[in-house]
């Protein structure tokens, strides 16, 4: 195969610009950051312990529960329950509960906001990577004026851990941004989900899903063994705020959403983002 | 970073197959994201009993190897390895935290460093004698300023008890604890009363308030009433906003608070006019606002875990004793000012409210309008 001088100077320039993006520091609030239970099943009595991960492509690392920047930590099973009492600063894991019946229960946490700087060109970078069209084109209207972008950003994950009662995973856990899930996931079926942001559909959020492999049972895989992966699934959520996902198959479901807004507290943050995340592991299709 | 990779690497697939491979054999040679440490974090555990401080501080093996100068993280994994630089690691951690009780500096005894493989780090222990729980712990702890992102998880329990969750980072490198006894409580009440009188000693505008409403005079009754209004009206909206029942954003409130200033400045004219005297109910109404201020204070100051309702009485309290030193102060002069001069007297208070009415628009301004 030839190739003229010209193809080998682009390709060349291409490179060049692979390295220095892999060379670039990493922008915190760019990762995912996930719920996830010991097991993604639950019967009456058994002990379930729920972790957190952050990481990128559905690959993580632990992340310790942080008490001061809690907002809310909660259960829903049977019953509301708040799990905050239960926690511990810097546990990798962040509760422990006994299932109170075979119903199942989604676990909804949020985190307060952290700050976060990042020079203007990694700052727009991120933004045109998760897709945040909205401060992206403010910025650019803005120019050089817009500076560095100062951000706090905060997490609301959560996770479904699968019972004989599916109702409980559609159920809405009142976090700030959220996927609330329209039908209960099964694989080989779309999941049609509707993305809430302070309790009203948002419309035109990008939603993204990865899946990973299962480990024993429904435990999810060990971190240490697991791969990172490109998002399986991307979608544009509708004036309802709805998206659907191809659920094409069993594992470990990642859907998550990013939304940013411009900061109520100017004297904080420019921006302020919302990082909601999914976690379910789907029924086999009956 | 990996997915970034990826993703970078499927747009350069487009235009340059053999270009993809090579930005995916680039991402795949990426260190995983496990062993990369991208979560910096080290975890301090004070216990506290009658005879002694023990603690355990926790460190990834990345940090304390950046920190050593080693290339190998895992090899501070070893025992051996460890116990060859524990003196270093022990040093590297004396410098780095530092705790005082009551004022005095403690030195701990290093009770040893093991490895914690599961976790990829080491933990040390250590004890501090003494004779009694003292009423104020200080914890300064930068553990690893290299990296801007890394916390440290600080949990003090005390005769057994957890009673303190806090997280130092960047931003954030002191901590003060207040233990659960008398001595403790002292101590709290002290902090938190100095922090309410330098509030208002150092915040020109709640001073320039207080002063504005003081101008026009009046029979001590009046005035007390007037001081009181604003108390009881700060003290029910602090509490509220201090207790999370009300969250307003400071950039509503501290311009808020600026117009109050502007409005008593034009109703000390417009009174000084038509005689009508309605500073008690402007008080009340303002001290609302003026009490989410405070509030705000001391939300910055941060609440001692199980002790809040005697930081915010303690902090009001501060207040108060700093708001009676400007009434006594100021009323007596003015009233003495009145009996000497009536005309001096209304030049006073027609200057002084021009002067409270520019610096309060000043500040509306300044505080509506972003620095830049």
């Amino acid at each position: 195969m030839t190739r003229t001088f010209r193809q080998w100077v682009i390709q060349g320039a291409m490179l060049a610009a692979a390295l220095i993006a892999a060379g670039q520091p990493r922008a915190a609030g760019a990762h995912e950051f996930w719920l996830s239970p010991s097991s993604y099943r639950q019967s009456k009595g058994d002990t379930l312990e729920i972790a957190a991960f952050v990481g990128t492509g559905f690959r993580g690392e632990g992340s310790p529960y942080t008490a001061t920047r809690t907002r809310s930590f909660e259960l829903l099973g049977a019953k509301k329950l708040d799990l905050t009492p239960a926690t511990l600063n810097g546990e990798l894991v962040f509760a422990r509960f006994i299932g109170a019946d075979a119903g199942g229960a989604l676990v909804a946490y949020e985190s307060g906001f952290t700050q976060l700087t990042l020079p203007a060109p990694d700052f727009d970078r991120y933004l045109d990577l998760e897709g945040l069209t909205l401060p992206r084109a403010a910025r650019a209207r803005l120019g050089a004026r817009a500076g560095d972008g100062r951000e706090r950003y905060a997490r609301c994950a959560k996770t479904w851990i699968g019972g004989t009662d599916r109702t409980r995973a559609l159920r809405a856990a009142g976090l700030t941004l959220e996927v609330v899930p329209l039908d209960a996931p099964s694989a080989g079926r779309p999941l049609r989900v509707r993305v809430l942001f302070r309790r009203k559909p948002l419309a035109g959020a990008l939603v993204r899903a990865w899946c990973a492999p299962l480990g024993r049972g429904w435990a999810p895989r060990d971190e240490a063994v697991r791969d990172s992966a490109g998002p399986r699934v991307e979608a544009r959520s509708d004036r309802e705020g709805v998206a659907t996902i191809p659920i094409s198959g069993m594992g470990e479901w990642l859907i998550g959403v990013v939304h940013m807004v411009p900061c109520r507290e100017r004297d904080a943050a420019d921006w302020e983002s919302y990082w909601a995340s999914l976690t379910f592991a789907p029924e086999p299709l009956r | 970073m990996r997915s970034i990779l990826a993703r970078l690497g499927a747009r350069i697939a487009r235009g340059a197959p053999a270009l993809a491979v090579a930005a995916f054999a680039l991402t795949a040679a990426a260190p995983p994201r496990a062993l990369a440490h991208d979560q910096p974090y080290s975890f301090i555990d004070l216990r506290l009993d009658e005879h002694k401080l023990q603690g355990k501080a926790v460190a990834h093996v990345v940090d304390v190897a950046h920190e050593l100068g080693l290339t190998t993280p895992d090899s501070l994994l070893r025992q051996g390895n460890l116990d060859r630089c524990g003196a270093r690691v022990e040093a590297l951690l004396s410098n780095r935290f530092a705790i005082r009780a009551d004022g005095v500096g403690l030195r701990p005894r290093w009770k040893g460093i093991e490895p914690l493989p599961g976790r990829r780090s080491i933990v040390a222990r250590f004890d501090v004698p003494w004779e009694r729980i003292p009423g104020k712990l200080h914890v300064a702890c930068a553990l690893f300023r290299y990296d801007p992102q890394h916390v440290t998880y600080l949990n003090v329990y005390e005769a057994g008890r957890l009673r303190y969750q806090g997280l130092l980072d960047a931003t954030r490198s002191n901590v003060e604890y207040f233990s659960g006894g008398g001595q403790g409580r002292l101590a709290l009440i002290g902090r938190f009363v100095g922090e309410g009188i330098h509030h208002i000693f150092t915040g020109p505008d709640h001073m320039l308030f207080i002063v504005g409403l003081l101008l026009l005079g009046g029979r001590v009754t009046r005035l007390l009433k007037i001081v009181t209004a604003f108390t009881v009206a700060h003290s029910i909206t602090l509490a509220l906003a201090t207790l999370g029942v009300l969250n307003p954003s400071p950039g509503i409130v501290e311009p808020a608070i600026a117009l109050t200033i502007a409005f008593i400045g034009v109703e000390n004219i417009l009174a000084s006019r038509n005689g009508r005297d309605v500073r008690a109910l402007i008080a009340f109404g303002f001290g609302l606002i003026h009490g989410l201020g405070f509030a705000g204070v001391l939300r910055e100051l941060g609440l001692p875990a199980g002790a809040r309702a005697w930081a915010l009485f303690s902090f009001n309290g501060g207040v108060e004793a700093a708001q009676s030193v400007i009434v006594l102060s100021v009323a007596p002069l003015l009233a003495l000012l009145k009996s000497s001069s009536d005309a001096w007297s209304r030049r006073v208070v027609a200057m002084g409210s021009w002067c409270v009415i520019l610096a309060g628009a000043v500040w509306f301004l300044r505080r509506l309008l972003p620095a830049s």
